[in-house]
């Protein structure tokens, strides 16, 4: 008989049948230790895991990296721009931020490549539309499936539980597959079922599949059991970590990811997110940036650490893009408008430390002021799926080969 | 297949459990496996309340039983043929879109973005209308105002217009030209954010509701001539000598032949012939001396064609039926689509002379279409799935808590916005443990609707404008009002912190706050009235007497597929246990609460979600 989704869910009941249930209501006890076992043992054999933070708003790649030996970027920032003598210096023409200590010591450590003048063709001003293009790599078309969810149908065809991780308050369409069923959460202590009192019981019952013919009807089946299942290993891992690391202000829902790599959750592959455009900075730029830039810097420095305590730090790479940079000349609000291209950066121990790209031009700026792209986003995108993952079909997902760079030792 | 036996003695079941009546033939539709793929049409013995339930709830929303009961009564192609051949006059109940009266003539052109409308200001001295102040401070803030007003404005009115649209699913006696509307709208996708108009919308949504059971080769003309979709895909930045490819791409690849089946130079060729396809506010226009009126080579054919030249061309190629026929099919029966079935529908469409009523009648009448794969298969979408239940409930109209637009795109589907010019995936992608969930707590917010419930179209969802709009209030200047919190995202400043307000051309956060005011006090507000349940009454009028009948007929009336007996005996005791006994007779005056509650149990099933 051809193996599916529902063989993979009974061995896993097979195995899990022996052993008593943390869960009294539920009808198929997720035993969460012979889970976690035969999971850690699928997460081992599988390595890598590629883990993706977006920060969401576009955020001003300039006030980020600070390109201080440039004059232009003064020029064309007389109130915004940031002197050198507050810059993190990291070499001789860019400095970080000030409030970015943890970038500026992951830097320093040869674990952060930062990747300039990320972009693409005909670029989008608005944060909807290109957000799409990220989410699909698709810009200037569409998709209806994500590029995370395109990998994850690609690598994994026949599509095991709880692959795929999103963690917000809605499914990313970055996310978005075919055969795989995203485990979507926002709070784990809520990732269950909002049901009156009364009723708990009753939702707990996930009905056999046994002689069920319809296939849409297994599938909802499936659907329900993994509701209950992922929500109830959600909880569970997030209940057993206990961290000393400290990720400062706002973890960015990294520490899940922790908590569900330490648990031995099989995923290998974890969306998270700088939710509610935050990074749209018109007004008032540099107080906020300069937060907003180090909660990421903490929380960033923060997963590393805690991924070093698990002894998980050599097997996570993670990426961190926006849907847009900013404009290169400041506002009238002591802010910045819309931009195109970007800095991305991948931060992780195999990560070979630098500069990569062509930095973009602060002078000869494209259209509207703003930074001519000079690499393609979907480079970037193939050097995680296939420098870091190894996958060698990333052509068919990007709509393109795009190569790599050779950002993995 | 040897599981057929059970099939059919669950039928059975399910036939006789409904209790009501039903003609022979359901216990003894053998045809039903072998059926697949079969389009000739189904017989008049086959014909019954099941068959048409499944007819009621694909060729449109669901209904009540009266109104499935309705279309058993009639022959198999006379029910289709109400359906699809629909009377206009059938609708004489139903109004026509009220507009809030937001727009004015001074809006056109609408800039693309804030910075072009400040720049023309600057240039000129005006934009949208508005002057520039000759001194002062904020000389462009009342330009900025009305830029966000406007933003903000046509996207309240086009949640509007998704209610009116919503309004006309839930409320018309041709469920099928809404249900045709929903598949255009999907296929010709184009969002409000780039959009940023939602008279163009209602216009498109027209042309759908016009046209959508006509002419395919005609409604393809009318939408890409339609200035809802020449601004969505930038086709007045298509000029001789710079051709926007985007428009002809997608013309090609999403709307009529699929990738594949065309060259790059095919695209760009066609790019050419659409040269100077534009609009003017909302009226097409050609601009002759943009157009290229030289020769192209498409599809192997060459001439000075121009775009409609170009579009019949694409009709010519039989692709074209095969994939619209195909995508028409995937949308009312199921994903699966055969090579065979795939030809034989691009023929019956091509030789219709690409008549769609003619290819839904074939569909719709087909014993395919009654076939085991193709009944109760389907995931509901989001929308489908809130109109279906409010029909479902017997409602007239769709309650304005929970909000229509934040329900379904909870679900991760909202009315004009599909995420991006491919459409809404649909199948499966419509599902995930969390989707599951959030279709339960939708069931929950309709039949216990939320006190607490904020009206998006009054309550700002950002709370960073919420923040300014109450430091306006205090009393603060705009450069204090509009400095972003230091105490966390949307807390308010100090006082004492007080800067002194700055000289600047304009701000952009307090334009923001000052828009959403103007549009607010603009636009009609949605009413929010909830559902009108009365589910003791529902269960009085059928003479339903204990509690194993009464969940017996509130599945028959709200699930296309039943769950198993446990999960029936599981219901039949939750409500006896609420009721504190097995008589409904009994239980009359109190019984409301726990029959809502056994019926939103009923709708988190995963089977609810299936139709």
């Amino acid at each position: 008989m051809k193996k599916n989704r529902k063989d993979k869910i009974l061995d896993r009941r097979e195995l899990l049948a022996g052993m008593a249930g943390l869960s009294a209501l539920s009808m198929v006890p997720p035993a969460f230790a012979q889970a976690a076992q035969a999971a850690a043992a699928q997460a081992a054999a599988s390595g890598k895991v590629l883990v993706i933070l977006e920060l969401s708003g576009g955020n001003d790649g300039l006030n980020t990296v600070v390109p201080y030996s440039d004059d232009a970027y003064y020029r064309n920032r007389p109130n915004i721009g940031i002197p050198k003598n507050e810059l993190r210096i990291i070499d001789d023409h860019f400095g970080f931020n000030p409030g970015m200590a943890g970038f500026e010591r992951l830097y320093k450590d040869g674990k952060m490549a930062i990747v300039h003048g990320c972009g693409y063709e005909n670029p989008s001003y608005s944060h909807f539309t290109s957000m799409a293009y990220w989410h699909t790599a698709a810009p200037n078309s569409g998709d209806e499936y994500g590029w995370v969810g395109k990998l994850a149908d690609s690598i994994a065809p026949s599509a095991p539980s709880n692959y795929l991780v999103n963690i917000g308050s809605r499914q990313s369409l970055a996310v978005k597959s075919e055969k795989h069923v995203p485990v979507v959460f926002d709070n784990p202590d809520r990732f269950t079922r909002e049901a009156f009192a009364a009723e708990k019981e009753a939702l707990d019952i996930v009905p056999d599949i046994g002689e069920v013919e319809n296939p849409s009807r297994r599938f909802l089946l499936d659907i329900a059991r993994s509701a209950n299942d992922a929500s109830a290993l959600v909880r569970d891992a997030w209940s057993k970590y206990d961290s000393p690391v400290d990720y400062g202000v706002n973890d960015l829902d990294l520490q899940k990811v922790v908590a569900l790599l330490d648990a031995g959750m099989p995923t290998s592959l974890y969306y998270v997110s700088y939710r509610n455009n935050s990074f749209d900075t018109h007004v008032f730029q540099n107080n906020l940036h300069r937060r907003l830039l180090t909660y990421t810097s903490d929380a960033v420095a923060g997963f590393i650490r805690d991924l070093e305590r698990i002894g998980r730090a050599d097997d996570v790479a993670l990426m961190i893009f926006s849907e847009f940079g900013r404009r290169v000349p400041e506002n009238v609000s002591l802010g910045t408008d819309h931009g195109a291209a970007n800095a991305m950066f991948v931060v992780g121990n195999q990560v070979k430390g630098g500069h990569y790209g062509k930095l973009p031009s602060l002078t000869e700026l494209a259209d509207g002021d703003n930074l001519a792209y000079t690499t393609d986003f979907r480079k970037v995108y193939q050097t995680m799926t296939q420098g870091w993952l190894g996958h060698n079909q990333s052509a068919n997902l990007l709509g393109g080969d795009f190569g790599t760079f050779d950002l993995f030792s | 297949m040897l599981r057929a036996p059970n099939r059919l003695v669950c039928l059975a079941i399910i036939g006789f459990a409904l209790a009501l009546q039903s003609s022979a033939g359901t216990a003894e539709n053998q045809g039903l496996v072998t059926w697949q793929d079969d389009l000739a049409p189904i017989e008049n013995a086959d014909w019954n309340y099941e068959t048409s339930a499944h007819l009621l709830e694909r060729a449109g929303f669901g209904g009540t039983p009266a109104q499935v009961e309705a279309l058993a009564a009639l022959s198999p192609k006379a029910a289709v043929n109400s359906l699809v051949n629909f009377d206009p006059a059938n609708n004489h109940h139903l109004q026509a879109f009220e507009h809030s009266g937001i727009h004015d003539p001074g809006l056109e052109p609408f800039p693309p973005s804030r910075p072009a409308t400040t720049e023309l200001a600057i240039d000129t001295g005006e934009a949208l209308g508005v002057r520039v102040k000759p001194e002062g401070n904020r000389r462009l803030q009342p330009v900025v105002n009305k830029f966000f007003y406007w933003l903000r404005a046509s996207r309240l009115e086009t949640n509007r217009v998704a209610y009116w649209w919503a309004n006309r699913m839930v409320a018309s006696s041709n469920p099928l030209q809404e249900k045709m509307a929903l598949f255009w709208h999907g296929h010709y996708a184009i969002n409000e954010s780039k959009v940023r108009d939602y008279r163009k919308l209602l216009n498109e949504l027209k042309l759908f509701h016009e046209m959508g059971t006509g002419s395919f080769r005609d409604l393809m003309v009318a939408v890409a001539q339609d200035p809802a979709m020449l601004s969505f895909l930038d086709a007045g930045v298509n000029l001789k000598g710079a051709p926007n490819e985007n428009f002809a791409r997608e013309i090609m690849e999403l709307f009529t032949m699929g990738v594949g089946n065309y060259s790059e130079t095919d695209i760009r060729e066609a790019a050419r012939a659409f040269t100077g396809w534009n609009y003017v506010d909302l009226d097409f226009v050609i601009n002759e001396d943009k157009h290229d009126d030289g020769v192209k080579d498409f599809l192997g054919h060459s001439g000075n064609f121009n775009g409609i030249e170009i579009i019949d061309l694409i009709m010519d190629q039989p692709v074209t039926a095969e994939y619209i026929a195909s995508k028409i099919y995937r949308f009312f029966v199921r994903e699966e689509i055969s090579q065979a079935l795939t030809k034989e529908l691009g023929n019956t469409l091509r030789d219709a002379d690409y008549d769609v009523a003619i290819l839904l009648e074939t569909i719709f009448l087909s014993k395919d279409f009654y076939s085991a794969p193709s009944v109760g298969s389907q995931i509901k979408s989001p929308v489908q799935l809130a109109v279906s239940t409010y029909r479902k409930l017997g409602l007239e109209s769709v309650p304005g808590v929970p909000d229509f637009n934040q329900a379904t795109g909870a679900l991760s589907q909202s009315l004009f916005r599909p995420p991006t010019v491919a459409g809404w995936a649909g199948g499966r992608s419509w599902m995930t443990p969390g989707l599951l969930l959030e279709r339960g707590n939708f069931a929950r917010d309709v039949l216990f609707p939320d006190i607490n419930f904020l009206p998006p179209d009054r309550v700002n969802g950002s709370s960073e404008i919420r923040s300014v709009a109450d430091r306006i209030r205090q009393g603060l200047d705009i450069t204090s009002a509009t400095q972003p919190s230091s105490l966390g995202e949307g807390g308010v400043m100090a006082e004492s912190n007080m800067l002194a307000d700055r000289d600047e051309e304009f701000n952009t956060r307090y334009g923001s706050f000052r828009g959403w005011q103007m549009a607010i006090e603009r636009v009609i507000p949605i009413p929010r009235h909830t559902a009108r349940l009365n589910l003791s009454k529902m269960l009085e009028d059928r003479g339903v007497e204990n509690t194993s009948e009464a969940v017996d007929y509130l599945l028959a009336r709200f699930m296309r597929v039943k769950p198993d007996n446990k999960t029936r005996s599981m219901l039949i005791n939750f409500l006896s246990e609420g009721l504190g006994t097995t008589s409904i007779t009994e239980a009359q005056s109190y019984m409301e609460d726990s029959l809502r509650l056994v019926l939103h149990l009923i709708m988190s099933q995963p089977e609810f979600q299936l139709g």
